[in-house]
């Protein structure tokens, strides 16, 4: 791996360059307390500081709705619909989200390939970004809170700029075209880069890893937790709609008025909606709300064989986009008889 | 090619369902494709009830009249749908269910004069008919009034959406207003559909598209968050009887929550 090192002032010069390069996403401040990846018209406007988006990066690859071929009933013909040849560059993503990508990418590339994924991801530049974790962050645990693979570029933080890790070819292409904007790291710089690292690894809560997580789950499915945090629960997806890991989707047909054409649409799923589970019959193989609920925990536990993590990245948006406050880590803690380590 | 005959009708309601029907952008496209044996909006040669394949019904049962007239179309009809707020959960105009008299609401607003229409608290066509499909929202969406007509046409049949509002606002990447500011937005308990319009505007949802159907709509758990958040039992039913007045679940669920006393 390639290290090399940019100042603040001249990192705003190489998002102003990473716009050539294609369509630029890059974290900004949307309300008092929330953030989203939007597409960066002023670089002045992105948020180096935010603790996490409300929408994961997978939206990117994967929209939430999209039309996969439209069809004619009558020529018994299908136009599959692929998407337009176009880089997304994403800046600022967080380890956990960049894990969470690689965790995307296991499942629509290298499992059973999906051409509408395959397409939009095998142009886009991922640049990952250095953070300090919030009172709702535990990829410590999930040991996704250093990540070695999934990215182009790498920006740690420095008091005066940043570190890069130069991850891919395309990573080095970028440093080498702006090779005006990068210097060579010192010592010092190394120095600073460790001292962050230690500082940010003692602000998390908890410590220690999860592995054995799954297996404490499996064998406490009729925990008394369930019951009392499922009564809770409102069913609505937020937990899900924000994971950067799920990728349960519904495939509906959508007929036109001339009863004849129409198009198959893709949509973003939740393991929380009662149709989830709805199939022929109709036998609803997850009832409950209850059902539901415990799905989940077991789903986003199990082991991703790519990353060798659990589906789960630890990044707290479940917890914080529950309208109901219910926090998985707590939950998660409590199975697993993990102690929290308030930190200074 | 056969055209499927369709009925539109209207029972008490702003009309609003069927403007919004009449002006759907792809009216002309519809109305090549199936003939309109009776749309009061569209032409003023409709008649009330004749024999049709899909009837759609908006308003309220809230008088005599349309008590009878629903009956009408229910028997002129093959399927039966349910247009909109008014028609699907009672609309705004069901909200006094329960809590007042239909005569004393007469008084207040008539006095002692007379009128033709004999009054009748403001009901769902649900309480009084059959109904084959809903379609909800005050007025409801474009493209679900056109995948509705769509999927007639196919010879298949619409698909009910079973989640809520709340799930379309996080996908909108709207930040939620309920955490954030602790308004007493309803998008957990109310039918998606509608994209988190409302929402999207910075406006609490206020359940116009009613409760999310197959009793998963959890007034319970949403009440519970409401107090958390210091809002009274008072305020949170009356809210959540805007558009859900009719909902069975809601007294109990608010019984559960802030404990029996009204």
């Amino acid at each position: 791996m390639r290290y090399v090192k940019i100042s603040k002032a001249d990192t705003y010069q190489f998002l102003e360059r990473l716009k050539r390069r294609g369509t630029l996403y890059a974290p900004q401040k949307v309300s008092e307390l929330s953030y989203d990846f939007k597409l960066l018209e002023d670089v002045k406007e992105i948020a180096f500081g935010y603790p996490r988006t409300i929408r994961p990066p997978r939206r990117f690859f994967y929209p939430a709705e999209e039309t996969l071929f439209t069809f004619d009933t009558t020529r018994v013909e299908l136009y599959e619909k692929m998407p337009e040849d176009e880089t997304v560059v994403l800046f600022g993503l967080h380890s956990c989200d960049i894990v969470g990508l690689r965790i995307m990418d296991s499942e629509f590339m290298d499992e059973t390939p999906d051409p509408y994924y395959q397409q939009r991801r095998k142009n886009s530049i991922v640049i990952g970004l250095s953070c300090l974790p919030d009172e709702y962050c535990f990829c410590n645990v999930r040991r996704v809170d250093f990540v070695d693979a999934g990215f182009d570029l790498f920006f740690h933080e420095l008091p005066d700029g940043y570190l890069v890790r130069v991850g891919t070819v395309t990573g080095h292409k970028l440093t080498d075209e702006s090779s005006d904007l990068f210097t060579r790291v010192t010592e010092q710089d190394i120095n600073e880069m460790r001292a962050f690292e230690t500082k940010r690894a003692g602000m998390f809560r908890l410590n220690g890893n999860w592995d054995s997580l799954r297996y404490q789950l499996e064998l406490r499915m009729g925990h008394p937790m369930y019951d009392r945090e499922a009564e809770k629960c409102l069913g609505c997806g937020n937990c899900t709609i924000t994971c950067p890991t799920c990728r349960c989707y519904d495939v509906k047909d959508i007929p036109s008025i001339d009863g004849r054409t129409g198009e198959r649409v893709r949509v973003w799923d939740s393991c929380q909606f009662r149709s989830h589970g709805l199939v022929a019959g109709p036998h609803n193989f997850r009832e409950s709300k209850k059902d539901r609920f415990v799905n989940r925990y077991m789903c986003k536990n199990a082991y991703n064989r790519t990353t060798t993590t659990a589906y789960c990245v630890g990044c707290g948006r479940c917890t914080q986009f529950c309208p109901a406050g219910i926090s998985f880590m707590k939950n998660l803690m409590e199975i697993g008889g993990y102690v929290e380590m308030i930190p200074e | 090619m056969c055209k499927p005959k369709v009925g539109v009708y209207a029972l008490t309601s702003c009309y609003g369902c069927q403007l919004k029907l009449a002006t759907v952008s792809k009216i002309l496209e519809i109305s090549e494709a199936v003939s309109f044996e009776s749309f009061y909006m569209l032409s003023s040669a409709s008649t009330m009830a004749p024999d049709v394949e899909v009837a759609f019904v908006e308003g309220s049962v809230s008088t005599e009249k349309d008590l009878e007239e629903l009956h009408e179309i229910r028997k002129h009809s093959k399927i039966l749908v349910a247009l909109g707020a008014c028609s699907v959960n009672g609309g705004v105009q069901s909200w006094a269910e329960g809590d007042k008299k239909v005569s004393d609401l007469h008084a207040t607003v008539y006095g002692t004069s007379k009128i033709d229409a004999a009054p009748l608290q403001a009901t769902p066509i649900s309480k009084h008919v059959k109904v084959d499909y809903y379609l909800p929202g005050c007025p409801p969406e474009e493209d679900e009034i056109l995948y509705f007509i769509s999927a007639f046409l196919f010879g298949t049949f619409p698909e009910p959406k079973d989640f809520p509002v709340c799930s379309e606002c996080r996908m909108a990447g709207n930040p939620c207003i309920l955490i954030e500011r602790g308004e007493p937005c309803l998008g957990p308990v109310t039918t998606a559909g509608c994209k988190a319009r409302c929402i999207s505007h910075d406006v609490p949802c206020i359940g116009c598209r009613g409760p999310v159907p197959h009793n998963t709509s959890w007034f319970d758990s949403l009440a519970s968050v409401f107090k958390a958040k210091g809002m009274s039992r008072e305020s949170v039913r009356a809210r959540m009887r805007i558009f859900g007045a009719h909902e069975p679940n809601l007294e109990g669920h608010l019984d559960k929550i802030y404990g029996g006393t009204k």
